[in-house]
């Protein structure tokens, strides 16, 4: 056989193969038709609320379209692009503050849950079981609640938390004390402080994955000599990066889509001194409160871009950190 | 196999139930969404109320039906933009003040040939309040309802733990003090009085150098549920926009920001951010009169019975305080309107007329204005006493001073602080940044934030050209 009628059989062959794959056998076909059934209700909604927004939202990015005057949007063609991009500093600033705070932010939270749900799975706390409801008890509580508790707890005159710091001799109370949501150099503490109030389904997924960790790993690394933080460190963080890459992967994109908090507390203005003009606030503020929907889309868009890339790269780098037991390379 | 009079017998149902269809809905009654939102009726009690007059039109014809819509103050804007962008904008809405329609240019009716074609009268109205809602360039957006004017409230037990005098009963009145020597009742005046009615923890008031501005307990004068512009008419009317459409902060204005700064930042005699969240002046709920510590605030019409509820001492109202030797009490007049993309326009004017004739007098005594009707201002006083007493009867409100309320009418703003500006919301957003700025912030330079705003509002008005 010479070399082209090989490839031509191998050509053939693959053809075969790949038709071979997709023909299935009458239960199959019925196996795949359920399927597809029960499925449905999601595709359907994700067909009618996801996908053709999406759609819609990138053809109004394209016009220059105000929400009140629906009948006088004009398409633009890549303006709101070339503005976004180009001529609109507010954009690159929103940007700004929002990798800013998630900077600071995110490994606070992500530490802080895996520490919490270390300590909760340890063997000598006293009443793990009550304290492990307590940690999750204020995910309960409304959102919205929260930030509004949060807001009278950081009060600089009344709120408590200044004055259980004035306690240790601290001058925390008053217009000269710590004026937490006032101060452009404490506010992303204020809000992490906010944040950690929810990390309750975070501190449960580590410790679910912690107890899934086998103790035989344990009590070998024991014998061998290992220590407390040789074992955290070697044998247990390693053994939960799928959590950690989960929880990593949720907190990005949670962080990008920051908006709640800056919301309730000033209602999108960007006190002070435009520390909490998020991405996501600015978008809210042109879409809906300034009307540009023609400009808001194109920035929804944007953010849509950023966080399918930051996603990839995560899932990319996910390879060389995280160990999936079983897996085979 | 169905047979030739099977298939017959049903194209003849078919027929039949189709055109009894047809009939059932050429019977239906077409239908006018109410908006509520913009303006006031958003509150409980005044829920059940709105319905009631709703169901009272619903069932006194059979041509209209009309369902109504309330949503929260907070999302109002927003829930109508979408829904005018969706093509599902309802058909009237109301009550809302100038700001509201500002909010949404181009979005209204023009009211003048459903006027002419109804023959609708508009001899029961004061013609300059008609006017008040000829927009040039978009014809009459509005028939006047109620208007809604400001005053001085202050807490008279406050003023007697001070031992000082309550201020004047009437415009033109002077101010007699603790020491019985006359002074004009001006801003500087209020300030005097104010700085004494501010105390701290240990007793002091803001006239004493042992004043403890760190531990103050009760404020002497605040300014309350309004902007920078509506704060800023105190001293004079004016607006950011000039009539060539470039920005400009009035000289009043900049003179009234600078008093306003002193007084949260250097004489502590006004709530600064600060102050105004914390516990002292009602935390979230931020009602400052309401909760006992403050001894003055000017506000409006809209805010009796509500504003009060809990206010355990005796108040009473007052003038506003001049200057330069003009006086400005600010006024809010609010409308119900027709939008644009209504289905229905002449159905809409029809319960519009309902609104404003019939109901006029139980809306207006409902949201607490003063009808526009001059029919109906002869026992406004009168009705407003009677529905207050009734929903809150802790307060003695037939001895309160009423005239002065009225009076404050001959003192509007003009132009008025809630007027229209290029870009209104991108604009509106930016000043209001600016009054977050200096209210939080002892050191900043309030001439140069206004110069900063003025600069701002210039780009923003130049990219709305």
């Amino acid at each position: 056989m010479d070399m082209l009628t090989e490839f031509g059989a191998a050509r053939g062959q693959a053809k075969w193969s790949l038709r071979a794959q997709f023909q299935l056998t009458g239960a199959q076909r019925d196996e795949a038709k359920w399927g597809l059934l029960f499925l449905s209700p999601w595709l359907i909604g994700f067909a009618l609320f996801y996908l053709a927004p999406m759609i819609v939202s990138l053809l109004f990015s394209l016009y220059d379209f105000v929400l009140s005057a629906p009948d006088e949007a004009r398409l633009v063609g890549l303006d709101n692009w070339r503005r976004m991009l180009a001529e609109d500093p507010n954009t690159w600033e929103a940007l700004f503050v929002t990798f800013k705070f998630a900077l600071i932010s995110l490994p606070i939270g992500m530490v802080a849950a895996f520490l919490l749900a270390v300590l909760l799975n340890s063997k000598h706390l006293l009443g793990r079981n009550v304290l492990r409801t307590l940690f999750y008890a204020p995910t309960m509580v409304p959102l919205i609640a929260a930030i509004l508790i949060w807001s009278r707890v950081l009060n600089p005159q009344t709120g408590w938390l200044n004055q259980l710091i004035a306690l240790t001799g601290i001058d925390a109370v008053g217009m000269d004390g710590l004026r937490w949501l006032d101060d452009p150099n404490l506010i992303y503490i204020a809000y992490t402080f906010i944040g950690l109030w929810g990390i309750g389904n975070a501190i449960l997924i580590n410790l679910a994955s912690l107890q899934g960790v086998p103790t035989e790993m344990y009590e070998a690394a024991s014998i061998d000599g290992a220590g407390w933080f040789r074992q955290l460190w070697s044998i247990t963080v390693p053994m939960v990066t799928p959590v950690i890459f989960y929880n990593l992967v949720l907190s990005v994109v949670g962080l990008l889509q920051y908006f709640i908090v800056p919301y309730v507390l000033n209602g999108g203005n960007g006190y002070p001194e435009g520390t909490t003009n998020y991405y996501m606030i600015y978008f809210y503020k042109q879409a809906f409160p300034f009307q540009n929907m023609g400009y808001g889309a194109t920035l929804a868009w944007f953010m849509f871009i950023i966080g399918l890339a930051i996603t990839i790269f995560l899932f990319w780098s996910g390879r060389f950190w995280v160990y999936y037991a079983g897996e085979s390379k | 196999m169905p047979t030739r009079k099977q298939v017959t017998l049903f194209v003849l149902l078919s027929l039949i139930l189709a055109l009894a269809a047809s009939l059932a809905q050429a019977q239906d009654p077409v239908r006018i969404r109410w908006y509520v939102g913009l303006g006031a009726g958003t509150d409980a009690p005044l829920v059940a109320a709105q319905e009631a007059i709703v169901a009272d039109f619903n069932e006194s014809q059979d041509a209209i039906e009309v369902v109504l819509e309330i949503v929260d103050n907070a999302q109002a804007y927003d829930v109508l933009s979408t829904q005018i962008a969706a093509g599902n904008a309802p058909d009237i809405v109301g009550p809302m003040g100038i700001r509201g329609r500002a909010s949404f240019p181009g979005a209204w009716l023009d009211l003048s040939s459903l006027i002419e074609a109804n023959n609708y009268d508009l001899s029961d109205f004061d013609p300059a309040l008609i006017d008040f809602y000829r927009v040039e360039g978009e014809g009459q957006l509005g028939i006047p309802f109620a208007v809604f004017p400001s005053f001085l409230m202050y807490n008279a037990d406050l003023f007697d733990e001070g031992g000082i005098p309550y201020p004047p009963s009437a415009y033109g009145e002077s101010y007699v003090d603790w020491e019985g020597n006359e002074h004009e009742w001006n801003i500087d005046t209020l300030s005097e009085v104010a700085k004494i009615l501010s105390v701290d923890i240990n007793g002091n008031d803001a006239t004493m150098d042992e004043y403890d501005t760190q531990n103050i307990v009760q404020f002497g004068y605040g300014s309350q549920f309004t902007d920078v512009r509506g704060r800023a008419t105190l001293f004079g009317a004016g607006n950011f926009v000039d009539a060539e459409g470039n920005a400009v902060i009035p000289d009043v204005w900049r003179e009234a920001e600078q008093w306003y700064h002193n007084a949260m930042w250097e004489d502590y005699f006004m709530p600064n951010a600060v102050y105004s969240g914390s516990e002292i002046m009602g935390g979230g709920s931020a009602n400052w009169f309401d909760t006992g510590n403050m001894g003055m605030i000017t506000i409006h019409l809209w805010y009796l019975g509500w504003g009060t509820a809990n206010l355990d001492a005796a108040w009473d109202f007052g003038p506003v305080p001049s200057y330069n030797g003009a006086t400005t009490a600010k006024l809010h007049a609010d409308t119900f309107s027709i939008m644009k993309g209504s289905e229905n326009p002449q159905a809409a004017f029809e319960v519009l007329s309902y609104l404003l004739g019939d109901r006029a007098s139980d809306l207006t005594s409902l949201y607490g204005g003063m009808p526009a009707r001059l029919s109906l201002q002869s026992d406004f006083i009168e009705r407003t006493v009677a529905a207050q007493s009734e929903a809150y009867p802790d307060v003695d409100w037939a001895n309160l001073n009423w005239d002065v309320v009225l009076a404050g009418l001959q003192y509007p703003d003009n132009p008025n602080h809630e007027e229209g500006m290029p870009s209104f919301l991108e604009a509106s957003a930016r000043y209001g940044e600016y009054g977050q700025l200096v209210d939080n912030n002892a050191d900043e330079d309030v001439d140069a934030a206004l110069d900063a705003l003025q600069g701002d509002l210039q780009a923003i008005f130049d990219a709305d050209m």
